[in-house]
């Protein structure tokens, strides 16, 4: 499953494209704890210290917010998935 | 409009066919302006019309054709001109230029992740190149954005053009760090399908005819525009709201995100709200 990460949380990765070992079936959660057990940098911006996802973090998959549009992190993931996480738009 | 340059260090007659093969595959798809920087020009010294007194010479047939000559045209100036009236701009013999370039021989300066590299005209695969093309962002002005929302087929019920371009501020105030450039990143792809949503949401109000939304990525430096939206309405009232309207959803929903670059330092917006 790949990860498309944008602006600091790229920066903080050290890559803004990243795969992980996470197959069809499981879910949204399971592909962000398997990106952020390799990156603490990353881990320490998104997450609160509750473990939930911070304030203005978003997760997309195809397109779409994981929160408002599916079913949060517990989302079950497709083949062919694009996920994508990045911090609040600044456009403009 | 798209932008191509033709670069590299290839002898003269080598990049004008390059020129003339490209300029005919873009030809079949739309009107093409090319821009040819010859750095020997100077002192008004442009090969035709002749000059008599003036700063800038158009010459004018009856049927449209013209030429002309001037002074204090850069390559943008020549490109913000061409971009309200061409599908297509190519641009011969620049460097450092900010759009898609293709090399014809060596690798020239300053060339950026070129579409092609060739050692003879002939080489180009011209379908590829379009269609590369056609990935990258296109050029646009306000007046060409103006342009595109007075073609609408309704225009004729159209008495209003209302627009917004934001623009990058150097500083805030008389003591703020001053700003060099800003540099925006996009999520490739979903950020133009959200411009193109919000534009067809935008476009189906009572009275609003032509919605264009436009926003530049890459590096862009203080002093330029960055962004712009343009509205063709009935009337000014349903034009000025969806402007407005059309600028703070575009800053809210669309995957943009801004780095700022000082004189002194660099950070990116949302983490200074």
């Amino acid at each position: 499953m790949e990860w498309k990460l944008f602006a600091d949380l790229a920066e903080r990765a050290g890559d803004r494209h990243l795969t992980v070992d996470v197959e069809p079936g499981e879910r949204v959660e399971d592909a962000l704890h398997a990106l952020l057990d390799d990156h603490d940098d990353l881990r320490e911006r998104v997450l609160d210290e509750d473990g939930q996802l911070s304030d203005g973090i978003n997760v997309l998959r195809n397109g779409s917010e994981i929160h408002t549009q599916q079913e949060g992190l517990e989302t079950t993931l497709e083949a062919g998935d694009e996920l994508a996480m990045f911090p609040p738009v600044s456009g403009g | 409009m798209y932008v191509l340059g033709i670069t590299g260090d290839a002898p003269t007659d080598s990049r004008n066919q390059a020129v003339d093969r490209v300029a005919d595959r873009l030809g079949q798809a739309g009107r093409v302006g090319v821009v040819r920087y010859d750095a020997t020009i100077a002192d008004g010294a442009a090969s035709r019309p002749e000059r008599h007194g003036g700063d800038v010479t158009y010459e004018l047939g009856a049927d449209g054709d013209w030429a002309a000559t001037g002074t204090g045209l850069s390559v943008r100036d020549a490109l913000d001109g061409l971009a309200s009236d061409c599908d297509y701009a190519i641009v011969d013999g620049v460097d450092r230029l900010a759009q898609p370039q293709v090399v014809i021989g060596g690798p020239a300066r300053g060339v950026n992740d070129p579409l092609a590299i060739v050692e003879h005209p002939r080489d180009l695969d011209l379908e590829t190149i379009v269609d590369a093309l056609h990935e990258r962002e296109s050029y646009e002005t306000l007046a060409s954005l103006v342009e595109t929302v007075t073609n609408a087929s309704e225009a004729d019920r159209a008495g209003a053009i209302a627009t917004f371009t934001g623009r990058v501020r150097a500083r805030d105030g008389p003591d703020d760090v001053r700003t060099k450039h800003l540099e925006f990143e996009k999520y490739d792809g979903f950020a133009d399908e959200q411009l193109v949503a919000i534009e067809s949401d935008l476009a189906r109000r009572d009275g609003v005819l032509a919605v264009e939304l436009h926003h530049r990525t890459g590096i862009v430096p203080a002093g330029e525009d960055i962004v712009f939206v343009v509205v063709l309405a009935g009337h000014r009232r349903e034009a000025f709201r969806t402007v407005e309207d059309g600028i703070n959803r575009l800053k809210d929903e669309v995957p943009l995100f801004k780095k700022e670059v000082t004189v002194d330092d660099e950070f990116w917006a949302h983490e200074r709200r």
